[in-house]
């Protein structure tokens, strides 16, 4: 990230902003994407992240941390919007299968509604910390940094995730032949 | 599946799937709101000294510390130790002015996250109180939804402590009761008790924080007639941060069980909610009920 873009958007200079946000807004967008499962809630919490950022960029102390901070502000929005989503009739919103289906082979060993399925069952605490490290590829003690958290939790949070998602996944490995012959 | 080495490969594949998102439309959205978005200014000054020297550094700590040897002086000499009296001079009475009194926030909830294990305070309606949880799978977002995150989907829980406005005669048809339900406790345990569209158990009477309460409890029938988002329990104010918003409450899940305590605090009808899963096993039911005995106003 280019602190001294960083630093004039902290000034208040907006074509810096925008070439900065230009360069997170589609890694925001699919971060929020997998840790939601919803991309209009994706879509929702990318923006209010972006907005936040704006907003809060003159408190960030130490621009060479740009990129943990925004991380961190993404999560929070993810997180208001999934809350909102179970709860606040304004904001209602179903969760919805639209994935498209690649053919790679990868179904053959599993099924992707059984994946989205498991992930969804996660609650967004061990969503995030899934994404975070597996798809961002963060190292545990970023992951904790970003969200504010003992690495140990990130642990803890990470192998429980883990373990459920192994466990629907054994679930569709049984169940798949039987779906097969209906 | 054989080892979590597997199940880590494939999760981390469906992870990295193209899934096609363009986060043109948002930056377009977000770009556009700049001129109205006001940036928050830091209450701190930014510690920079690209240019400065070892020499300018010295020098500036030199001309800091005289400052405050200055200062200190003024200071100890300034109320006349030691000396004569000060000659008093007479200054007019003050003039007694009617100062606004300070309006205690409706809805302070402590700081989003993970609930520690302990007691923790919260501003309901003006109404300051505590309570405790004794396990450390609790968080709390900005709204003040405060849920029990576990892997055991059947095991989470949530509790909202708000107030009703009023609730909703026909829940799927979104209309509200009408005429709106009356001010006192009772009132409310009625409306719940009858209220279309879920089954509830008749009011009874209980304490909470040591004071008088109804308590109702509420199922919501898994056949509801319409989507679940759509079926509308009641509503008021959101808190935390959009307390000028309405918030409608709609079910979490169908089959819930919604426990609700109705307790009047001095006047003030506060409005305490625990939503549990329909297959939750019995401690859950204990924990919700652990944090209601532990309910304390301040």
């Amino acid at each position: 990230m280019d602190t001294r873009l960083v630093i004039r958007a902290q000034g208040g200079d907006q074509e810096a902003f925008a070439e900065l946000a230009a360069t997170i807004a589609d890694r925001f967008l699919a971060t929020s994407h997998r840790i939601l499962s919803d991309i209009d809630l994706a879509e929702d919490a990318t923006q209010q992240a972006l907005l936040s950022i704006w907003q809060d960029l003159p408190k960030l102390r130490d621009p060479a941390r740009f990129e943990a901070w925004s991380y961190r502000l993404l999560v929070r929005a993810c997180y208001a919007e999934g809350r909102k989503s179970r709860r606040w009739a304004p904001n209602i919103r179903l969760l919805k299968v639209d994935e498209p289906m690649a053919a790679d082979g990868f179904s053959s060993v599993v099924d992707r509604d059984q994946l989205e399925r498991g992930f969804r069952r996660l609650s967004l605490n061990h969503r995030t910390v899934v994404v975070l490290h597996h798809y961002l590829d963060l190292p545990l003690d970023r992951v904790a940094d970003t969200l504010g958290i003992p690495v140990g939790t990130v642990a803890s949070r990470l192998h429980y995730a883990m373990r459920a998602m192994r466990a629907a996944l054994d679930a569709d490995a049984g169940t798949a032949p039987r779906e097969a012959a209906q | 599946m054989s080892t979590d080495r597997d199940a880590e490969r494939i999760v981390r594949s469906w992870l990295r799937e193209d899934r096609h998102e363009d986060a043109d439309r948002v930056l377009d959205t977000v770009l556009a709101d700049l001129d109205t978005t006001p940036q928050r200014r830091a209450w701190w000054l930014a510690r920079r000294f690209p240019a400065m020297n070892n020499a300018m550094r010295i020098g500036l700590a030199a001309a800091a510390v005289v400052v405050v040897v200055f200062l200190g002086y003024q200071f100890l000499s300034g109320p006349n130790v030691g000396g004569p009296s000060p000659v008093e001079t007479p200054t007019p009475s003050p003039v007694p002015t009617a100062t606004p009194e300070a309006t205690p926030a409706a809805y302070v909830y402590p700081d989003a996250g993970p609930l520690a294990i302990g007691r923790h305070q919260l501003t309901v309606e003006g109404v300051p109180l505590s309570f405790s949880v004794a396990t450390s799978d609790w968080s709390i977002d900005e709204y003040g939804y405060i849920s029990k995150d576990t892997e055991v989907a059947a095991d989470q829980a949530e509790f909202l402590f708000w107030s009703l406005a009023n609730i909703y005669s026909d829940p799927c048809a979104h209309t509200p009761l009408s005429p709106p339900v009356g001010p006192s406790t009772a009132d409310l345990a009625a409306a719940l008790w009858t209220a279309f569209g879920t089954e509830a158990t008749e009011p009874t009477d209980v304490t909470v924080g040591g004071r008088a309460a109804k308590h109702v409890v509420l199922t919501v029938p898994e056949d509801i007639g319409c989507d679940r988002t759509s079926f509308y329990l009641w509503y008021n104010a959101c808190g935390g941060v959009l307390p000028e918003a309405g918030c409608y409450r709609y079910a979490t899940e169908l089959g819930d069980t919604i426990r609700a305590w109705i307790v009047d605090v001095d006047g003030a009808r506060l409005f305490i909610e625990a939503d549990a899963r329909k297959a939750a096993g019995p401690e859950v039911e204990q924990e919700i009920q652990q944090i209601i005995d532990s309910i304390v106003f301040e």
